[in-house]
This record gives structure tokens, sequence and C-alpha cells, in this order.
């Protein structure tokens, strides 16, 4: 039998959820908080196997309490369950010490699963939010660089454009026509294979074109 | 014709000489007038007085050359007759004695022969001859030219011619030297009255010109903006009438100026006072479905599911999973408005995630490519007011893309350096003409015009029919406080 903690501020969300929960056979709810301060002395008191724990509480966001719930009940697994869906949320909630994440829109779905999972030891993430996560750890292939091919010009005006500057400001600079600006531009994009600005800034970030002046 | 070319010639010298008196400043006008009034007259006087002194002059010793004849011819008689030709040279020496300027006198008997003359050695040859007179006439003289300067000769018969004639010659030479004298006076009195005339008009032209110099100082503050300052009125004539009613212009554009700082002022107040209110509506709306609403409906959610677990009958569990189906897309759909009415990332998280989700949501929704790069974004936050307005401008510029551009590709560039942050929107759609781009209407891009004024930016708008669109979009970022010396101070 796992011992609960729930966190949320919402009484019916955490009524609704105990009588869930309680209905598990080897689950049950052990107690509620509605903010983190309760939430952190109570699970100091119970040391529950598993808290599960809203994002946004009242008084302060969930993230920040994660920290001390974790220093109040060492052993105790976090399982996030909130309605925010940005991946950003998920990382910074993982990046605190949390080992699951459920979206409360899934809650009556697999919420069991995922308590269940954690509890075993696993990590559980929102399927949906897993994906972006993943992506950033593919290895980048960073394309092979024909930076050197382009000629002076062509260069001159990409760093130029890749530091935000405006076609109009570009052709002051360099003494050129708007229309020769955009000229060099496209033709070296087009050497580089870079097929829009976003794309072109992110290879100069790459090639650290962007910081001498 | 022949009159026309004249007229034409006319008024090309006409031209010549006004470019010239055109181009140089007042002081020079003046200067440049007395000078030559002076001049012109000390000129015109100096040659009427030598005229009319060589005139007078020239008659004064004429007469008195006849008088001096007389005289000697009277006093001659008796010692020509009685022969007594030394105190004849007496006489002669007298009368040269008492007129300084008496060149010469001599007696010339009825013969022609010289019986006096005062020239000590040798009579010069010629002279006796250069002048003669009848018995019956009363004088004669004539101007003699000698290498000595002009002398009046007058000749007078003694009783009547009987006893020969007298002769004296009275030399012009003082004439010469007074002229000479009173030409040197008057040309030191021409360059005194020049020099005072000078003066004169330098003090003129520094009184004239100095209010209308100001007046120029002034005129060009007022076209740099500056009302503030007020002329001097030095004198009471027409330069100082000119004078108030600059004044009264330039207090006239102070008021007019002031008056449209203060309505910019409260215009801009109100639109960022109705912005906030907007901002903080939405936000409080949002949170609200958010917060209360979506977690009624998933207590919902999971309070059927219980149902749902207790209940063996296959009917009911059906009826559950329906209610249950909806409720969660309500759900979806809730936190679907509650995000397009301000996402709570941008508030918990920061714009970097916002845009990251608002664009990957653009993506989804328009198939469009969107590249995103925000390029020294990390985590850190910038001011709020700052992040929503690069998020609303952001959400404003790709859903013109969207809406008008028929691109294929967009990006979204978010740069943020120490001084300032620059968010650029661009496609390569059909473009349009930003100069053609009415206010009415289009709420869009003067909207974002509006948030950037509010922030200290500025919106540039590149595109072309044909060329694509690009929106630059910048903001001054304060000065960070002294960060790096803080950190230092700390030991870290
Ligand atoms: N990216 C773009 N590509 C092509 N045309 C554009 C683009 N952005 C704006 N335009 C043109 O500029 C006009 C003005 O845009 P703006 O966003 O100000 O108004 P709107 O989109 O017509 O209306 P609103 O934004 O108020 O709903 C548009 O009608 C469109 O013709
Ligand atoms: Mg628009």
């Amino acid at each position: 039998m796992s011992s609960i903690l729930l966190v949320d501020d919402h009484a019916v969300l955490r009524a609704g959820l105990r009588l869930l929960l309680d209905a598990q056979p080897d689950l049950h709810v052990a107690g509620e908080a509605e903010d983190s301060r309760a939430a952190v002395a109570q699970a100091a008191a119970l040391q529950p196997d598993l808290i599960l724990l809203d994002l946004s509480l009242t008084n302060c966001s969930g993230l920040a309490a994660i920290p001390s719930l974790r220093t109040a009940a060492p052993q105790a697994r976090i399982l996030v369950l909130t309605m925010h869906d940005d991946e950003g949320y998920v990382r910074q909630a993982l990046a605190a010490g949390a080992h699951g994440y459920v979206l409360k829109r899934a809650a009556d779905a697999e919420l069991i699963a995922a308590i269940r999972a954690v509890l075993r030891g696993e990590l559980y993430i929102h399927p949906a939010l897993t994906r972006q996560l993943l992506e950033e750890l593919l290895p980048q292939m960073p394309p092979a660089s024909p930076w050197e091919s382009l000629s002076e010009r062509e260069r001159e005006v990409l760093v130029l454009v890749a530091r935000g500057y405006t076609a109009a400001e570009i052709a002051t600079r360099l003494n050129l026509s708007p229309k020769t600006v955009e000229t060099y531009r496209t033709r070296g994009m087009e050497k580089l294979g870079l097929r829009s600005r976003a794309a072109l800034v992110q290879f100069a970030l790459d090639h650290n074109l962007l910081t001498s002046t | 014709m022949n009159a026309g070319a004249t007229k034409q010639h006319l008024s090309r010298w006409t031209s010549a000489v006004w470019n010239v008196i055109g181009a140089v400043n007042i002081r020079a006008k003046i200067l440049g007038i007395v000078l030559g009034l002076v001049a012109l007259m000390g000129v015109a006087a100096t040659i009427e007085v030598r005229l009319l002194l060589e005139q007078t002059l020239t008659n004064q010793t004429y007469e008195r050359s006849v008088a001096v004849a007389r005289d000697v011819a009277a006093r001659a008689t008796d010692l020509v007759l009685m022969r007594d030709y030394y105190e004849l040279f007496r006489l002669l020496r007298d009368t040269q004695a008492n007129n300084p300027d008496l060149r010469y006198a001599f007696v010339i008997d009825s013969d022609g022969t010289i019986i006096a003359h005062t020239f000590g050695s040798g009579f010069p040859v010629g002279l006796r001859d250069a002048n003669t007179v009848t018995a019956h006439e009363h004088h004669r003289s004539v101007l003699l030219t000698t290498d000595e300067g002009d002398v009046w000769d007058t000749a007078v018969p003694i009783f009547d011619g009987r006893a020969g004639i007298a002769r004296v010659g009275l030399s012009l030479v003082a004439r010469e030297q007074t002229i000479a004298a009173v030409t040197g006076q008057l040309l030191i009195t021409t360059i005194m009255a020049a020099a005072m005339g000078i003066t004169a008009a330098a003090l003129l032209t520094w009184i004239l010109t100095r209010p209308i110099l100001q007046l120029v100082e002034l005129a060009k503050a007022v076209a740099n903006g500056d009302f503030s300052q007020r002329a001097r009125r030095w004198a009471n004539d027409e330069i100082g009438a000119l004078t108030d009613a600059f004044n009264t212009m330039s207090e006239a554009l102070a008021q007019v100026e002031r008056e449209r700082a203060e309505r910019e002022q409260m215009r801009s107040q109100y639109v960022t006072q109705i912005i906030t209110a907007q901002e903080e509506e939405r936000k409080r709306i949002a949170r609200e479905l958010h917060d209360s609403t979506s977690q009624a409906l998933t207590s919902l959610l999971v309070g059927l599911r219980s149902l749902a677990d207790r209940h063996r009958s296959p009917e009911l569990k059906q009826q559950v999973e329906d209610l249950r189906g909806i409720v969660g897309h309500v759900l979806n759909d809730l936190h679907t408005l509650a995000r397009q009415l301000r996402p709570s990332v941008l508030d918990d998280l920061g714009l970097a995630a916002a845009i990251q989700r608002y664009v990957a949501d653009c993506r989804t929704r328009s198939g469009l490519t969107i590249d995103l790069a925000m390029p020294g974004l990390n985590n850190e936050r910038l001011d709020s007011a700052l992040e929503t307005a690069l998020y609303r401008i952001v959400q404003e510029a790709l859903t013109n893309v969207i809406r008008h551009a028929h691109a294929t590709t967009a990006s979204v560039v978010i740069e943020r350096r120490t001084d300032r942050v620059r968010a650029i929107i661009e496609d390569d759609g059909c473009g349009f003409d930003p100069a053609s781009l009415s206010g009415d209407g289009h709420l869009g891009l003067n909207g974002i015009r509006e948030r950037a004024a509010l922030l200290n930016g500025h919106l540039i708008i590149e595109s072309a029919p044909g060329h694509g669109t690009t929106l630059y979009v910048e903001f001054p970022l304060p000065a960070p406080p002294e960060e790096r010396y803080e950190q230092h101070s700390v030991g870290r």
C-alpha cells in the first residue's frame, strides 16, 4: 500500500482525486494540503511515498515548492499534476526534482498509470510533451560550412543581416543599392542552403559570426 | 530691336552690380557708402577751391601789377626827363623791396633803350619785346611763361609815351604755393572726415546689425525646435517692432508646442492605460478559466472516473465514458481559449517560452514553415510590459503573414543585446507598399507602431510588392545596474 499526499488548492478536485485513488487497492491518500507551506509540513510529518503536486497554488508556484518538499520527504516521489502543457514547465519541473508530469485533462485516463509508474521508480511524462524534450537530445548535424566559398561581399551582407540591420542600413553601410544587397543576400543564403532569416541567424550563432563588431 | 538690346544690356549690368552689392554684408555696404561720399565731397571741393583760388589770385596779381606799373610810371616821369638814372634805379629797387613778388621792373626810353632795370647782371634776351604799349593806351598786360613760373608783365606809357615805357613783372609763383598749401589742407580735412565717417558708420552698422544678428540666431533656434529663447529689444525703432513681433511669434509657437506635447502625453497615457487594462483583464479571465473553471471540470472528470470504476453496469459505464469525452473536450477548448487570451507561459516562464509556444501553434494552425531564432534571449526575463509588447507584436505580425502574405516561409528573430532588443518578423510572401498604408481600418501595423512608441521603441517596415515583408521593431533596454561590479564585491 503506497501513501499519497495531495497538494492542490482546489478542494473539490482534491475530494474527487481522493475518491478515485482510495478506490485503488494499492493506493491510499494519507493527507491533503492546499498550499506549499502546509504541503511541506504534511510531507515532513507523513513521509508519503508519493506527492501529487499542482503547479499553480494560491500563494506560490508549485515549482518553487519542489526543492523544499524533497528535503522534507527525501524518499517521496513527486508527480506534477497540472493544467500547463508547455514543455518549458516540464523542463523546469524535472530540473527542480520532479519524477513525473501529468496533465489534468488526462487525469482520469492516465493518472493511475502515471502514479504506478513513478512509484515503480520510472519517469513519467505526458506523451504529447516528450517529443520536444527528446528532439533537443538528438545530435544537431552541423552542415558542412561553405562559408568560405562565399564572396567577400556576400559574407559582409550576410553578417549584417544576421546582426539585425535593415536592408536600408546595410545599403548605406556598404555603399550599395538596396537591390544589390538583396541579390548578395539571396545568393549567399542559397549557397549556404538557408531558407530564412532565422535560419541565417542560427547559422551565424553556430559559427560565431555575431560576436565581434 | 535696338532699344530691346539696350534694355537687355542695361538689365545685365544692373544684375551684375546688384550681385556685387548684394554679396557683401551690411557693414561693408554702409562703410562703402560713407567712404564714397566723403571721397567724392573731398575731391569735388578740392577741384572747385583750386579753380576759384587760381582765378582770384591771377586777377589779384594782375590788378596789382597794373597798380605797381602805373605807380612806377608816375614817379619815374621827372627822373626820366631829368635823366637822373641813379634815382630812377633807386625807385625801381624801392618798389621791388616793397613788393616781394615783384619779379622785375625796368624803364625803356622813347628810343627803346633800357635805361634802368632790376636785373643785377644781364638783361634777359627777348624780355623787352615781350610786351609793349602805345602812347594813348592806359596799360597793357601780358601773362608771360618763364622758366621761373608765370609772370604778369604790365607796360604803362610814361608821360603819355613821350618819356618811354615802365614795365613791371609780378610773379605768380606764390599763387601755386598757396594753391598747393590749400589743397594739402583740404586733403587732410577730407581724410579726417573719412576717418570720422568710418567710425560713425561702424557704430551705426553695429547698432543696426546687432539686433538683426540676434534675430537670426533666434530664428535658427526656433527652426531647431527651441522656442524658449527671446530676443532683447534694443531700440524703439522698426527693428524693435520686428523683435517684438518675433518674440510674440516664439511665444505663440512655444504655447502651441506645449499644448501639443501635453496632448501627446495625455494620449499616450490613455493608450498605455487602455493596453495595460486590456492585458490585465485578459490575464484575469485567462487565470479564472485556467484555475477555477478548468479545475472544476477536472474534478468532474475525476468524479466520473470514480463513478465508472465503482459500478459494474456496462450501460452506465458507456454513458459515463461519453460524459468524460465531452468534459475533456470542453476542458481542451477552455485551455486553448485561455492561452489565446493571454498565455500563462508569458508570465510564468517568460518571452522565449511563450514565443516558442506561439510559433509552434502557428505552424500547426497554418501549415507555414516558421523558423525561430532568439539569440541572447535565454531564460532571462525582460520587463513584463516589454515582454507583453514583444509577444503581441510577434502575434500580430505572424497573423498578418498568415492572413495576407501567401508566404511559404516566415521567420521570427528576437535578438537581445545589452542595450536593446530587436524583433524581426520576415516572410517571403507577396509584400505590399508600406507607404500606401492608411491609418483607418488597419489596426494591426498601427497597433504595433503604437505599442512600440509607448516603450520608446520604433517600427521599421521594409516591403515591396513581390519582395516579401520584413518588420523590424526595436526597443532600447535600460542599462544593467552594474551587475558585474556587485558580483565582484560579493566575491563570487
Ligand atoms: N506580411 C504581409 N504581407 C503582405 N501584406 C501585408 C503584410 N502585413 C500587412 N500587409 C498589408 O498591410 C495591410 C495592413 O495590415 P494591418 O495589420 O495594419 O491591418 P489588417 O491586417 O488589414 O487589419 P487588422 O490587423 O486590423 O485586423 C494589410 O491589409 C495588408 O494588405
Ligand atoms: Mg493585421
